[in-house]
């Protein structure tokens, strides 16, 4: 019986459920209620089932050697161990929501920079009361007057002033 | 180009007056290169400080080691002479005009002056103001947005005990069903031996109960008609007392 006790890892749910963003709340709940139904099922069995009395049997049934034949064929039982045909899915699962969470992490990573950057750019930027025109029109570029859209004053349509 | 000409330098008193401002307004028009001056420095608020509006401080301090604190008004005041003794300016109607305009101009603005530069002032504070603010708010919309980026970074980290969780299940419900074929197995065999028990029980009983049955029937029938009268004869003997 090698791989019957597979051990059972201690799972630190208050920890789980930090991580858990709100959206995926209602599918954690599930799998939370899923297991405590599995972990009570299977509390509630005792691991090894009672031992039969073969000495009381012996001596009360009268068939002879009816008693022996069973204990020796009881004794002489392998009884299958449950074939596990999930874990390797559940493993691929997991080979997948490590590729697409390292993109993930990338492609935050690449937002975490671009983000940084224009702060960068706004700490960086002299105080407004300092700026000229040009100054602000370097700043931010949607201030810039499209001088030649607009020839004329104000260099925007009139229902933008 | 972006020229700053700001009109008298407060900062260059090193050569003298006017003729110095001019030089330095030369200097800086020649500088072509943006790079020489950056950071730049912020522009002057005030422009350079003069006396009765039209005369630079920078004079009045040229003459003050020679003359005193009285001599530009001394020097003012021969050449004004000067000019009209000698008539080289000639009092005529545009004089009066000059004076009285001079005076409603100075007096309207003397009066209204602050006022109309604290509105023009507010205008501008005004457009700075919503800058500011737009700043503002665009800054900590990135901070906060780096903020929920490095959060779900931190929940994807978590993903593990997702995978933990499943192969606990697995095994849990792995391990029950091999404990309920244990039990199975052994309450068939028990249910098995307990039936052979039950049938010898029964079958013992049975041949009691039949034998009991067989017994009574043969000596029941084996009182004779002679025993029976006897036994009536008891009876009656016995309840007629």
């Amino acid at each position: 019986m090698a791989g019957r006790r597979a051990a059972l890892k201690a799972i630190d749910w208050l920890a789980f459920a930090e991580r858990v963003p709100p959206n995926q709340r209602g599918m954690f709940n599930a799998l939370k209620t899923r297991t405590d139904a599995i972990s009570a099922k299977l509390a509630s069995l005792p691991e090894t089932p009672a031992a039969i009395d073969w000495s009381y049997y012996r001596s009360a049934v009268a068939k002879a050697g009816m008693v022996d034949e069973f204990e020796k064929k009881f004794k002489a039982l392998q009884i299958p161990e449950p074939v596990d045909t999930q874990t390797s899915n559940i493993n691929a699962q997991e080979a997948e929501a490590n590729k697409s969470a390292v993109a993930y992490i990338e492609a935050s990573k690449a937002r975490v920079a671009t983000y940084e950057q224009e702060l960068e750019k706004f700490k960086n930027m002299i105080p407004f009361d300092q700026m000229t025109i040009d100054d602000l029109n370097e700043a931010f570029p949607e201030t810039k007057l499209d001088k030649v859209k607009y020839p004329y004053w104000p260099h925007k349509p009139i229902a933008n002033l | 180009l972006n020229h700053r000409f700001p009109l008298f330098a407060s900062g260059s008193l090193k050569s003298s007056g006017p003729i110095g401002a001019g030089l330095v307004q030369a200097s800086r028009s020649l500088q072509t290169s943006s790079q020489s001056l950056a950071p730049v420095p912020p522009l002057p608020e005030y422009g350079g400080k003069v006396r009765h509006g039209l005369i630079p401080e920078e004079f009045f301090q040229l003459l003050y080691p020679k003359t005193g604190v009285t001599g530009p008004y001394m020097l003012g005041t021969g050449l004004l002479v000067y000019l009209l003794s000698k008539e080289i300016y000639i009092i005529n109607h545009e004089t009066i005009a000059a004076i009285t305009i001079g005076t409603i101009i100075v007096y309207g603005v003397k009066k209204f002056g602050p006022s109309v530069a604290a509105f023009a002032d507010k205008l501008n504070e005004d457009k700075m103001a919503k800058a500011q603010e737009a700043k503002d708010v665009a800054m900590s919309s990135l901070t906060q947005a780096i903020e929920n980026e490095k959060k779900e970074q931190w929940r994807v980290e978590g993903r593990a005990m997702l995978f933990d969780a499943k192969r606990n299940n697995v095994a849990m419900l792995l391990e029950t069903n091999y404990r309920e074929r244990l039990h199975m197995v052994t309450n068939e065999v028990k249910r098995r031996l307990d039936y052979q028990i039950a049938l010898q029980h029964l079958n013992r009983r049975m041949q009691q109960e039949h034998m009991i049955n067989w017994v009574e029937k043969n000596v029941i029938g084996s009182i004779t008609p002679q025993q029976r009268v006897i036994h009536k004869c008891f009876s009656d003997h016995l309840s007629n007392d």
